[in-house]
């Protein structure tokens, strides 16, 4: 079974010649053990595919699958539920809470979660990361870079089984980006997640298994890794 | 409550100002309850040390004491076991020789009925002229032995004794035989059966089968205190403002947590799209405002000790704690209601926004 299916989905806002296609229709799957990679400019339906894909919105048409249960038939508390057992969300920007310590946002997982990673899990994910001296630091006291080391134990340490990525490695100096790549190629691997990163950075495309582009909503399949076509 | 501590231990100045603000409604709070408290004393202190159940007056008078006139007669033919007479004038009282004036009630009981005082200085009056006057006439340098003029009135009255907590109508008692009160009154005293007093207390929980002669009317003890001139009017004014106080801090602390809300409206996305549900969001909120309220509770109640523990007796507060821990119960509740404002908005945030683009 997929850990994520889209089957036949689209996005439309607005109707009659205002219509905007964010996404056309779109066939997709993620299995297990999966790490792929979705390039594309800005502007290109990046996010609403992913928006789409973790479940944080409904396509227009068309359904969508996260392990096995249909989340385009649920509610948005259903969903809400799911997201926060099956899928870990890596976001560009204030990804965490301002007035919780590093240590805290953990805690926060903990309270409205079980099943969290346990404390050596925890310390040896930090320690991979290479944030284990940050804990008791404030979100403004951190550097870009650590702010989204963070958000990435963050996502991780739910132990979902879907990781979204929104430009991981945006604001990682290129030594720090590829450390990054490869941990989550190996938590992917180790753990039999799937892991789709939205990226404009064409470097990380050797660490992942499949590559898509998207332009202008249209989502297409580049077979080689290592060559992509404009 | 996780959320909502760790939060306001990382903005202590932010929350400090709403507590102070809170602190300082709660303050006014109390301060107009312990006066409401105080001016309602000032009126009944007598009364409810008569520890009475009903009383007879005419009815004509309209429940007022000293409107109220009936015979002797009219008063022995009342039903009741534990009755007293009453009789009262108010008048105003000078200490002879000096130009101290005071509005007085002079109040004539028997000695040997229950409205009798309890003495605390001095001795009980013996005969006619002499009073046990309310220990509050010392704060205007009257003492025993002090001789009084009665205003409109060739009698002179003499301090024998004082006893605490007699106030009736904001005029201090002075209570005496029902003789005196009649030589004030009429020039005269007469206790045949056409002589005039002002009422009979009652002292029996089952006064409703007790039976009057006609023209007089057998009236609780509440609603004749609240017949008092000035009493209920005093009471809704104040009243009304404690009521209106708690409306207030409702919509204040719930335009603050409003606020507060909007500009977490991002980070609240956020946290939606990582799956926390939004009921775990307004639960955060309903803790944090229900902390806020409960430290400026405290923090009014300790203000409101220490003010009252240094107010000038003159100052009619008179704080009554059960009544200000009920006062601050409502204040949390009412606190807790303003921050419903900010649910609707927590609710409607879309966790689609935190992915921009």
């Amino acid at each position: 079974m997929s850990i994520l299916n889209i089957q036949n989905a689209s996005k439309t806002y607005g109707s009659g010649h205002t219509q905007v296609i964010a996404l056309k229709t779109t066939q997709f799957s993620a299995e297990k053990g999966e790490l792929i990679a979705v390039i594309g400019p800005s502007g290109s339906g990046k996010s609403t595919f992913l928006t789409i894909a973790g479940g944080l919105q409904n396509p227009t048409k068309g359904s969508v699958l996260i392990n096995g249960q249909e989340v385009t038939k649920l509610g948005e508390r259903k969903r809400s539920m799911i997201r926060l057992k099956e899928v870990g969300f890596i976001l560009q920007a204030s990804n965490l809470v301002p007035y919780l310590s590093v240590d805290n946002q953990f805690r926060l997982l903990d309270k409205v979660k079980k099943g969290n990673l346990n404390q050596q899990e925890k310390a040896q994910l930090l320690k991979q990361l290479g944030i284990e001296n940050l804990t008791k630091k404030y979100p403004a006291d951190l550097s870009g870079g650590e702010k989204q080391r963070v958000a990435i134990a963050k996502a991780l340490y739910t132990n979902p089984s879907l990781i979204l990525a929104d430009e991981p490695t945006a604001s990682l100096d290129s030594n720090r980006a590829f450390e990054v790549i490869k941990m989550l190629a190996q938590e992917t691997k180790e753990k039999n997640k799937a892991t789709i990163m939205v990226t404009h950075d064409n470097r990380l495309t050797k660490y992942c298994d499949k590559v898509y582009t998207i332009v202008d909503g249209g989502l297409s399949l580049v077979s080689d890794n290592l060559q992509i076509r404009p | 409550m996780f959320l909502a501590w760790n939060e306001m231990k990382s903005a202590k100045l932010r929350f400090l100002l709403i507590i102070g603000v809170l602190t300082l409604m709660t303050y006014l709070v109390f301060l107009l309850s312990g006066l409401a408290n105080g001016l309602a004393e000032m009126n009944r202190e007598a009364v409810d040390q008569w520890k009475a159940d009903a009383i007879v007056l005419t009815d004509e008078s309209d429940m007022n004491l000293s409107q109220s006139s009936m015979t002797l007669h009219d008063a022995q033919r009342i039903s009741a076991e534990h009755k007293a007479e009453i009789a009262q004038i108010l008048a105003v009282a000078r200490k002879s020789g000096t130009k101290i004036k005071e509005s007085v009630a002079v109040t004539g009981i028997h000695k040997d009925q229950f409205l009798m005082p309890k003495v605390s200085e001095g001795r009980s009056f013996r005969g006619d002229h002499e009073v046990i006057a309310d220990d509050s006439l010392k704060a205007d340098g009257l003492k025993l032995g002090d001789r009084l003029t009665i205003s409109s009135s060739e009698q002179k009255l003499v301090i024998v004794g004082f006893t605490k907590k007699a106030k009736f109508n904001a005029a201090p008692v002075l209570y005496t035989t029902i003789a005196t009160v009649q030589k004030i009154k009429y020039g005269k005293a007469d206790t045949s059966d056409i002589g005039l007093i002002n009422g009979v207390v009652i002292r029996d929980p089952h006064f409703t089968k007790i039976k009057v002669p006609s023209r007089l009317k057998l009236t609780t003890i509440e609603p004749f205190i609240e017949h008092m001139p000035g009493y209920t009017p005093q009471k809704i004014s104040l009243d009304f403002m404690i009521y209106f106080l708690f409306v207030i801090v409702s919509v204040t602390i719930g335009i603050f947590l409003y606020v507060l809300t909007i500009q977490k409206v991002s980070i609240f996305g956020v946290m939606k799209a990582q799956g926390i549900s939004s009921l775990f969001l307004i639960r955060s909120v309903i803790a944090q405002t229900f902390l806020l309220a409960l430290f400026g509770v405290c923090a009014g109640f300790i203000l409101t000790a220490v003010t009252g523990a240094f107010l000038p007796s003159a100052v009619p507060i008179q704080l009554d704690i059960p009544a200000l821990i009920g006062y601050g119960a409502i204040f949390i509740f009412v606190a807790a209601l303003g921050s419903l404002f900010s649910v609707q908005t927590i609710v409607k945030i879309d966790p689609v926004q935190a992915i921009g683009g």
